[in-house]
């Protein structure tokens, strides 16, 4: 028998957790769509964003929404530095090397935040208490977290699609050599891309530090580098507001299934619930190999 | 002229780099050298040292009897590698407990007095370290009692090296039922294994409130966890509570609320489970935010470490852990249960001789933790066996360690004959109360009253 109040609960847990797997996921999109660089130090980007709330919150008292200003900017510097000191002469290279390369940065921040933090999983208490959302008590930070992530999805999209700056990317997405002709100064849209898809990813980061406000350690993004080309393959890699609802989707699906799984006797839903989620992917994929939202 | 006095120039210049980085080489390597048998030798000195001290023994003591031998005990710890932490502790324990008994006049095998030397190589967290240790402590260092290195895993190497050559072997810091189901004669475990780690919290529901009826059980996917569930599962049914729920999350779950959800109406008595330290935090703080009620939570690891109330503040109110052992435990010669008899330090002594051990070894004013704890209960259990056997033929000893039962600073030491598991040492229940740890379980042990129902 399946419980409906048990459906209802994993269906708000599953959206909110969807909306922050998605705002973790735009970042990386984006910077494949401008870049064709597929980032595989992505989760290390969420772990920095992370470790800015737990920081900033517990030693100086910063409420963590107003961290993820901090972690924005933390993002557009290393986006920038990263990008003049690697990533910019790699734009052309072969896939290997900017695999390699993007690897390479995700573990040298990894190892860097491990140097001064320590390698123990830390956590803070920012409790709001809780609110009823369709008659399930959720944390409030969640929900917050959640608004946040929606809120900086709009920032993103208004950047993209209202802004001369946005009309050069899409236009750089389009055709490179197009937009070069007619005075697009290529390697700067490069650059601005990267640093704007390494912000997002950092306040991502901050945005799950207070959603989960525990577990946060320098390895803690590798599950988020995963699930987050999972949902970008399952989106069409380079969608951003595709990512975002992709992102979701899965966040839905991962909890549902556990519903599912648990009215089946001697067995142990949780632990299966990941190999029902790429399940998923595989049976996206053989229909529509390009993704959900790409055209 | 000038290009090739730049190209001359150049190639001394690296010929000398060369050279300095040889030479410094070697001298590193000759330090490497020097210091590595330095640092195994000093505390467990071969057979020279041990004449020099049993010289001074005798000079000091006076005594007319000149019979003092030396008793080698030996060891594969880490020192290095990822237990560092912990096999530097296990060996201050071991030291501390080694100490103390050659203060106590050593022990008597036969009319001949034996103060003891602990002898131990670093095995770097390695599993082959571990057995070509071993090895070499029972071939060339002709030691027949050892202590297991720290962790199941090393345990598990190290047994069958310690078996082969019939060398008794204390296991410490290895919690796993596994390696004990697998016939090995002479390996003997101290610390209570995995499967009894919340029998003790079970107790102490069941002796203060009767009427607590059931248990929901929420654990990690490993070994481990699986080991201390299945365990308490099994426990809890024997006492008469119902099971309710028993459900697993994977090792590197973010989010256990689908798993936590249904706990919500179903109101157990009784929440118990968690894995090791960050899914234990995650696990505590969850409960807390779904709002689950329960008269007692009581979580595996995570809330014994001092960050678990720094992460968590008001939600680690109340929880309860089960630990080998806290250094604010009161077992004493008083508090000796029937059929058991006192041996080794008062709590207060243990402590007093492993802050000296731990300042001669430059570590600081520190606390023993249970690691150390556990390595010197082995220490211990081991002299007394030795003593009670009248032999240092390794099989009389093991024979005698079956009829041993010790109570001692680390409370109740008993081995199964059969197996060599520990089932006399019972796990101690602390608790948060009001930011800080206490011990609540067993009585013996006690500092307050359990906190109960948790509000």
């Amino acid at each position: 028998m399946v419980d409906v109040g048990l459906v209802v609960a994993n269906l708000v847990y599953g959206l909110l957790i969807g909306i922050i797997y998605g705002i973790a996921t735009v970042g990386l999109n984006m910077i494949f769509g401008v870049l064709k660089i597929v980032n595989v130090g992505h989760g290390a980007f969420i772990m920095v964003g992370a470790y800015v709330t737990l920081l900033l919150f517990t030693l100086a008292g910063v409420t963590p929404p107003l961290t993820i200003l901090a972690s924005m900017a933390v993002g557009i510097g290393l986006g920038l530095i990263f990008y003049y000191l690697v990533i910019k002469y790699l734009v052309d290279a072969p896939e290997l090397a900017t695999l390699l390369a993007t690897f390479a940065i995700g573990v040298l921040l990894q190892e860097i935040v491990k140097a001064f933090m320590g390698a123990d999983s830390r956590g803070f208490t920012w409790n709001l208490g809780n609110v009823e959302v369709a008659g399930v008590s959720v944390a409030l930070s969640k929900v917050v977290a959640a608004l946040f992530s929606i809120a900086l999805l709009g920032i993103i999209y208004l950047v993209i699609y209202r802004t001369k700056l946005g009309l050069a990317i899409r236009a750089v997405v389009q055709d490179r050599e197009g937009a070069m002709v007619v005075g697009v100064d290529v390697d700067r849209i490069y650059a601005v891309s990267f640093a704007l898809g390494i912000m997002v990813t950092v306040a991502s980061g901050s945005i799950l530090a207070m959603y989960l406000q525990s577990g946060i350690h320098p390895y803690m993004g590798e599950i988020y580098t995963l699930k987050g080309f999972v949902i970008a393959v399952m989106a069409g890699l380079g969608s951003i507001p595709g990512a975002f609802i992709a992102g979701i989707l899965f966040g839905l699906f991962e909890n549902l299934s556990y519903v599912a799984l648990q009215s089946i006797e001697g067995i142990q839903p949780l632990v299966l619930t990941r190999s029902i989620a790429f399940l998923l992917l595989l049976i996206i994929l053989l229909v529509k190999p390009s993704g959900l939202f790409q055209r | 002229m000038a290009g090739k006095t730049l190209y001359l120039g150049v190639g001394i210049l690296i010929i000398i780099i060369l050279v300095a980085g040889v030479f410094m080489m070697q001298g590193g390597e000759e330090q490497a050298t020097q210091t590595t048998p330095q640092e195994a030798q000093t505390p467990a000195a071969g057979a020279e040292t041990g004449t020099k001290q049993e010289a001074q023994e005798a000079k000091t003591e006076t005594q007319t009897e000149a019979e003092v031998e030396t008793l080698v005990i030996g060891a594969p710890l880490s020192l290095s590698g990822k237990y560092a932490k912990e096999g530097e502790m296990s060996l201050m324990g071991a030291l501390a407990a080694v100490k103390w008994i050659n203060d106590n006049g050593g022990i008597m095998v036969n009319g001949k007095k034996y103060m003891l030397e602990f002898k131990f190589y670093d095995d770097e967290s390695n599993p082959d370290r571990v057995t070509s240790i071993v090895e070499r402590l029972i071939t060339q260092d002709g030691v027949n009692f050892l202590l297991a290195p720290y962790s199941s895993g090393l345990t598990a190497k190290a047994a069958p090296v310690a078996e082969r050559y019939g060398a008794v072997m204390l296991s410490h810091g290895g919690a796993s039922d596994k390696i004990f189901q697998q016939g090995y004669d002479y390996l003997v475990q101290i610390l209570t294994p995995a499967s009894r780690y919340f029998t003790s919290v079970l107790d102490m529901v069941k002796a203060v409130d009767p009427e607590a009826k059931t248990v929901a059980i929420v654990y990690k996917e490993n070994e481990f966890s699986r080991t201390v569930a299945e365990g308490a599962r099994a426990y809890a049914e024997k006492l008469g509570f119902e099971v309710v729920y028993f459900q697993s999350y994977p090792a590197d779950a973010q989010d256990l609320t689908p798993v936590l959800q249904p706990l919500k109406d179903m109101q157990p008595d009784v929440l118990i489970g968690g894995g090791h330290f960050a899914d234990g935090q995650l696990l505590a703080r969850q409960i807390n935010e779904l709002g689950i009620k329960a008269k007692l939570i009581g979580i595996l690891v995570a809330p014994a470490l001092p960050d678990f109330y720094e992460n968590l503040g008001e939600a680690a109110e109340g929880i309860v852990y089960p630990s080998q052992w806290e250094p604010g435990v009161t077992f004493s010669p008083d508090t000796t249960p029937q059929g058991y008899e006192w041996y080794g330090p008062t709590v207060d002594e243990f402590i007093k001789y492993f802050k000296e051990v731990a300042k001669e070894r430059g570590k600081g004013d520190i606390m023993p933790s249970y690691h150390a704890a556990d390595a010197a209960a082995a220490i211990l259990f081991l002299a007394k066996a030795i003593e009670q056997a009248n032999s240092l033929d390794p099989d009389d000893v093991r024979q005698a360690m079956n009829d041993l039962a010790l109570f001692t600073f680390y409370g109740k030491l008993k081995i199964d004959p059969e197996t060599g598991l520990q089932i006399g040492h019972d796990m101690i229940v602390g608790q948060w109360q009001n930011g800080n740890k206490v011990i609540v379980w067993p009585k013996e042990a006690a500092q307050a009253e359990p906190l109960y129902p948790r509000p």
